[in-house]
C-alpha cells in the first residue's frame, strides 16, 4: 500500500521537479514606460473607437549593463497603467476604457490587460484596474507589441483627431 | 545582350513578387468594414492591427443589462478580473491571418453568451457576405454564421 503510495507520489512530483529544475525561475524586472501617445483617428462618432501605439521593448536596452546574451522574456504581468486624456477631451466624454495587447505573431493572441469601467468624469487621469492573472511574456517576447486602447466616447467629435497618454509599469521575468 | 535580358528578367520578378505581395495585402483588407451578423442584434467592426484583424461590436441591438439597467458587460468572461469590461467596444474576433487560399484564419471567435472562444475561419462570398466559421478542435465540429457587410456607418441606439 505505502509501496503505492510512494510509486505515485513519485511519478507525480519527479516531473514536476524536472520541470522546474530545468527551468529556472528567471528574475524579475520592474520595467516602466511613460507618456505614450495614442491617437483615435477622427471624425469620431459616439460609441467605441481604438486608438493603437507600436511600443519596441528592447531587453538590452532595458537591463543595460546587467544584460546578457542570450537573455529573454520569459514572462510579462502589467502592473499598473494610467490613462490622461489630451488637451482637446476630457473624461466627461469618455464612458470607459479598455487596453490590450497584441503582437503580429499569428501563434499570440491579443489580451485585454487593463479597464475603466466607468470612467470618473472629474478626474484628469485614470488607472486602469489591471487582469493580474494576464501573462504577456509570449506578447512581448516578440520584441514589437500593440497597445491598443479603446475608448467609448459619449459624443461625436467631427473636427479631428483625439488622444491619450499612456503611463505602463511591468514585471517581466528575464531568464539565461 | 545576355545580360540585359537576365536584367530584364531580374526586374521583372522583382516587380511582380512585389505587385503580387501588395495585391494579397490590399485583397486581405477586403475583410475591414462594419458587418452584421445573421441574427441582426449586434454590429462587428473589423480593423486591422499590425499585420492581423480584428472584429469588435460597435452596436448592439439592447445595449442595457435589463438585470442592472446599466450598459452590458461581458459577465460571462472566465477571467474574474474582466467581467466588468463593458460589452460594447468588446473585440469579439482576434488575430485573424489572411492566408493565400482567400481565407482569414488562425483568428478566435468570443461568444459573450458563455463566455466561450472558438477556433474561427472566415471565407467571403462576395465582397458583402462572410461565412463565418467557428468550431472546436476540427473545422467539421462547428457552425457557420453568414454576416452582410453595412454599406454605411451603424444607425446610433
Amino acid at each position: 500500500m505505502i509501496k503505492n503510495i510512494l510509486r505515485i507520489a513519485g511519478t507525480m512530483v519527479l516531473p514536476a521537479l524536472l520541470i522546474w529544475g530545468c527551468s529556472g525561475s528567471g528574475t524579475v524586472h520592474e520595467y516602466a514606460v511613460n507618456d505614450l501617445n495614442v491617437t483615435l483617428e477622427g471624425p469620431l462618432f459616439e460609441g467605441p473607437n481604438q486608438g493603437q501605439y507600436s511600443l519596441e521593448i528592447d531587453l538590452k536596452s532595458i537591463l543595460g549593463d546587467a544584460y546578457q546574451e542570450g537573455m529573454l522574456i520569459s514572462d510579462a504581468r502589467l502592473t499598473s497603467a494610467t490613462v490622461t486624456p489630451g488637451d482637446s477631451l476630457d473624461f466627461a466624454m469618455v464612458r470607459s476604457l479598455v487596453l490590450s495587447f497584441a503582437s503580429d505573431d499569428a501563434e499570440v493572441a491579443m489580451q485585454e490587460v487593463a479597464f475603466k469601467n466607468p470612467l470618473p468624469a472629474e478626474s484628469s487621469s485614470v488607472a486602469l484596474e489591471v487582469a493580474p492573472d494576464a501573462e504577456l511574456g509570449s506578447l512581448v517576447s516578440g520584441g514589437t507589441v500593440y497597445l491598443v486602447l479603446d475608448a467609448d466616447l459619449a459624443e461625436d467629435f467631427y473636427d479631428g483627431n483625439r488622444s491619450f497618454k499612456i503611463n505602463l509599469t511591468m514585471d517581466l521575468t528575464v531568464k539565461s | 545582350m545576355l545580360r540585359k535580358l537576365s536584367l530584364w528578367a531580374a526586374s521583372a520578378l522583382i516587380a511582380f513578387t512585389s505587385l503580387n505581395f501588395e495585391l494579397q495585402e490590399s485583397t486581405g483588407d477586403q475583410l475591414i468594414g462594419v458587418w452584421e451578423p445573421s441574427n441582426g442584434r449586434s454590429r462587428i467592426k473589423i480593423d486591422k492591427i499590425g499585420t492581423k484583424y480584428y472584429g469588435r461590436v460597435v452596436w448592439l441591438i439592447e445595449p442595457i443589462d435589463p438585470e442592472t439597467n446599466l450598459p452590458k458587460v461581458d459577465k460571462n468572461n472566465p477571467d474574474a478580473a474582466l467581467k466588468n469590461v463593458p460589452l460594447k467596444g468588446y473585440r469579439m474576433l482576434k488575430d485573424f491571418v489572411y492566408q493565400t487560399d482567400g481565407t482569414w484564419s488562425e483568428g478566435t471567435i468570443y461568444d459573450p453568451l458563455n463566455g466561450s472562444t472558438y477556433n474561427c475561419i472566415i471565407k467571403m462570398k462576395d465582397k458583402n457576405t462572410l461565412d463565418i466559421r467557428g468550431y472546436i478542435g476540427i473545422q467539421a465540429l462547428g457552425r457557420t454564421d453568414v454576416w452582410k457587410r453595412l454599406a454605411t456607418a451603424p444607425a446610433k441606439k
